[in-house]
């Protein structure tokens, strides 16, 4: 190391990124974080060092750390380039550049501590640069949409039980108003009232029920229309793809199809290359509108 | 007896059992015509009883179809055969084994267990004779030591029947 003394500081940051990387592969997480945290000191400016920060953090569990290294992460450089550095040392994370690293990983610190709204926001954003990037190999997008489907399904669990508690008080109170009406206009009329409002009566309370039944409907778990899922998966779709033959399919399946099975349309039999799939901006569009609407369709079990 | 189940079966992976309960939901809410599930717990293996389709040879007989998935379905093709006694047709088998494309080379991911049998039944219909294939019994006395239909190089007969 005889030369130590005419490295500039951003290369001494880079060697001891260098190190952290190699603490990491040997799984020595405590000693690659001191490594990226003395990297961090010479050169605060560097979002992989952070990233790379956090990636340890969240082997040792430490969630609160994850989060403030990803935070800065992001604050420093929105259009971070794509890291060929520890992210692809950790498996899960090898497709993920230093941006979208940092909001997938503050995504699941925020919701390691049940902060889902922020935390949402942050994997949907994760997401979002995801579908984007490498879009015909493979992606995180199904384990963005894994994590980000989990939450949103406990938030909809949420919300839907205040609903329908607030539908249903709702209800009674109309059912009651109904049934009062009816028996002062009965009073009223002192005991005149024939059998045709009696039955008017029961009929707007039939009524009352239906409506109540459709105000919830959105919140009752059913099937999601079949023109919203992949033919091949089943599922809902999250990232959709249409072929030159029209068929619209969830991106990585199709790819895992051509890749595994055979160069063409799962449906059509027409040939297909990776190359001719095209998103399917309105179908992914149809999707989120339902989702908004149908917080349940988030289930993934 | 076929031995079928020789070849040990990896789980399910995560998409095949996604998939594979919700062509099971699809099944009870809409089965295809003349076939029946039989309910066990076992997601990777279906026992499906077919009844032959009126005005065929097959009228009112009763077979079973036992249906292995692999750990990657749908990306690839389930193991179907016949349980005994499988029935008599020129595609099939004394041990079960059905001679059918889209069970092997043909096979595509947007085929579902009820497209499949669908395909079965039509085959079953189609068919003049009850006969089975000519090289039937070199073909069964190869397969003896267990070995799965998806490992036979198929050359499809025809698409007649």
């Amino acid at each position: 190391m005889g030369q130590g003394e005419v490295l500039t500081p951003e290369k001494q940051a880079e060697r001891l990124k260098e190190d952290g990387n190699s603490y990491y592969k040997k799984e020595r997480f405590a000693a690659a974080i001191d490594a990226y945290t003395e990297a961090i000191a010479l050169c605060p400016n560097v979002p992989v060092y952070w990233t790379n920060r956090a990636v340890c953090h969240r082997r040792r569990n430490n969630w609160k750390k994850v989060e403030e290294d990803c935070r800065t992460a992001i604050k420093l450089d929105p259009n971070a380039v794509k890291c060929d550095d520890l992210c692809s040392l950790v498996a899960r994370s090898t497709l993920l550049s230093t941006h979208e690293q940092a909001h997938y990983m503050l995504g699941l610190a925020l919701l390691q501590r049940e902060e889902y709204a922020e935390g949402v926001r942050a994997l949907e954003r994760a997401m979002e640069l995801e579908t984007g990037a490498n879009p015909t190999g493979k992606n995180m997008v199904e384990e963005i949409w894994q994590e980000l489907a989990k939450s949103k399904y406990i938030l909809w669990e949420k919300t839907s039980t205040q609903r329908s508690w607030e539908l249903q008080s709702l209800k009674e109170a109309c059912e009651n108003a109904l049934r009062e009406k009816y028996f002062l206009d009965d009073h009223q009329s002192e005991g005149f009232l024939d059998e045709t409002a009696a039955a008017c009566n029961a009929q707007q309370l039939d009524d009352l029920d239906k409506v109540f039944k459709k105000a919830g409907e959105d919140d009752v778990p059913s099937e999601v229309p079949d023109y919203l899922c992949c033919k091949i998966s089943l599922d809902i779709f999250r990232d959709p793809v249409i072929t030159p033959s029209g068929v619209t399919y969830e991106r990585g399946v199709i790819l895992d199809h051509l890749q595994k099975v055979g160069r063409f349309d799962p449906i059509t039999r027409a040939p297909l290359e990776p190359s001719q799939l095209i998103p399917n901006l309105a179908i992914k569009e149809a999707v989120q509108s339902y989702l908004q609407k149908h917080g349940w369709a988030y289930r993934t079990d | 007896m076929t031995s079928s189940s020789a070849t040990a079966r990896k789980a399910l992976s995560k998409i095949a059992c996604n998939r594979l309960q919700k062509e099971l939901v699809e099944w009870q809410v809409n089965p295809p015509a003349g076939f029946k599930h039989k309910v066990t717990d076992n997601l990777q293996r279906w026992v499906i009883e077919v009844i032959g389709a009126p005005g065929t040879l097959y009228a009112n007989d009763t077979y079973q179809l036992q249906v292995d998935f692999p750990e990657h379905y749908p990306m690839e093709a389930p193991q179907v055969i016949f349980l005994h006694p499988a029935p008599l047709h020129p595609h099939i088998y004394s041990n079960g084994h059905i001679c059918l494309d889209i069970l092997y080379d043909s096979w595509s991911p947007a085929m579902t267990v009820s497209s499949v049998c669908i395909s079965i039944l039509s085959m079953l219909s189609s068919s003049t004779v009850k006969q089975r294939p000519e090289d039937n019994d070199r073909y069964v006395k190869n397969c003896r030591n267990g070995r799965s239909p998806k490992e036979t190089r198929w050359w499809f007969h025809d698409d007649k029947v």
